[in-house]
């Protein structure tokens, strides 16, 4: 741990106070990567079976055991701090809160029914039932959609005389002359 | 294991090296440095957590042209891609293993084996995107279209092709992004085999070294979120 400074013999080289490394054995590191190397031929032979949706949760579910490999030991967090494996836990779990909501959010639109909106009360009677649904629906009907212009047949506007227009091109009305 | 060089005399480790004064001992400052570059690392885990999330959404919406369109990945070259980037972890942390058992020799040549696996994985990385471009696998709007020939861009706004570039739009960004972040820490690793040559890091003082490791191994644990996400489920 990091203050194991007063409990050892002072490694060669050090002076007193010096923070003394925490140095993992070789066979660790090799037996990470042998697994994280095994884990990718996991993920990997897995995705050639169709398991329907399970495949995304097996597939998060490798990948958040490689992520937990490389980070207890290639990052040190498992012989560090508690505080910073809090940090890095609490990300995590920031980020399901934000995926999970947004995807609670976009997968559940347009379930409601009618709003306010689409059924508004009558405001000289609101609780008398006797306004006709097809008035209603005369009222809230889309409007027709602006005339989109073809390519070519831009319409001509209006000459408007209050309006500072630009004098036509000469060859429609003649030279200017 | 042999060691090819020897520890150095009491004299000569990190010698430039001193506890800055605000810290009241070597071990708080240890802890104080590896626990601000968790706090980095974890802005880097919500940079690209947004970037999961439009994908998570996008993919929601348009599941059939996201699993059509995720056929279109090489599944090979991500797969060697992702043994490359975990190589490059190991070596990685093999360096700031020497590091911290004094052998500068090791460091300097675990941090230049880490520096060719990730030009390996660029080069994979780019002969990825080099035949998607040819092959007109395009982001966004120009999905559908070989290189340069964007006249009828505007047949790639509706129906399944606008769907299928929206699935490469998320693959480039979230790719390139993830490439950016390779070549930044490649450049830091330069940086770092620069200052071990010179002779700065020892077991009593490696934390830069170790912080770019971090970071590394970050940019691997994206990249093992990544791979399976984009090529193999879609």
């Amino acid at each position: 741990m990091a203050t194991d400074s007063h409990a050892h013999a002072l490694p060669p080289g050090h002076h007193p106070g010096d923070h003394v490394p925490h140095v993992l054995p070789l066979t660790v590191y090799f037996g990470v990567f042998f697994m994280l190397v095994i884990f990718t031929v996991l993920t990997v032979a897995v995705s050639y079976v169709d398991l329907g949706s399970a495949n995304l949760f097996i597939a998060l579910l490798i990948a958040a055991c490689k992520a937990t490999m490389v980070g207890a030991i290639f990052m040190h967090l498992a012989f560090d701090k508690k505080f910073n494996a809090i940090i890095f836990a609490l990300s995590v779990v920031f980020l399901a809160i934000f995926i999970s909501i947004t995807m609670f959010d976009t997968n559940y639109r347009n379930l409601s029914g009618r709003t306010e909106g689409d059924k508004p009360a009558d405001v000289v009677a609101p609780f008398s039932g006797t306004r006709q649904d097809a008035e209603i629906k005369a009222q809230w009907a889309p409007q027709a959609p602006p005339m989109t212009p073809q390519h070519g047949t831009l319409p001509v506007p209006a000459r408007n005389p209050s309006i500072n227009q630009p004098p036509p091109p000469a060859g429609i009305e003649g030279p200017a002359r | 294991m042999s060691e090819a060089n020897h520890p150095a005399p009491a004299s000569e480790l990190s010698p430039k090296f001193h506890v800055a004064h605000h810290f009241d001992s070597a071990d708080t400052q240890f802890d104080a440095n590896k626990m601000g570059l968790w706090l980095f690392l974890v802005t880097e885990i919500l940079l690209f957590g947004g970037l999961f999330c439009f994908f998570a959404v996008f993919r929601s919406w348009y599941f059939d042209a996201f699993v059509a369109a995720h056929n279109d990945l090489d599944k090979v070259m991500g797969g060697a891609n992702t043994i490359v980037l975990i190589v490059s972890s190991l070596t990685m942390a093999l360096a700031v293993r020497a590091a911290q058992t004094n052998k500068k020799k090791l460091t300097i040549g675990m941090l230049v084996l880490t520096l060719c696996f990730a030009t390996i994985f660029l080069i994979i990385k780019y002969f990825e995107w080099h035949h998607k471009f040819e092959m007109g696998y395009l982001p966004g709007k120009f999905f559908g279209h070989p290189w340069f020939d964007l006249k009828e861009t505007s047949q790639a706004t509706v129906g399944a092709a606008k769907e299928q570039g929206i699935f490469f739009t998320a693959y480039f960004i979230m790719t390139g992004i993830h490439g950016i972040h390779v070549v930044v820490g490649m450049s830091l690793i330069t940086w770092m085999l620069i200052r071990t040559a010179k002779g700065q890091f020892s077991s009593r003082y490696y934390s830069p070294l170790e912080n770019v490791g971090l970071y590394w191994h970050l940019v691997d644990i994206v990249w093992i979120f990544l791979f399976p996400l984009l090529y193999l489920i879609g």
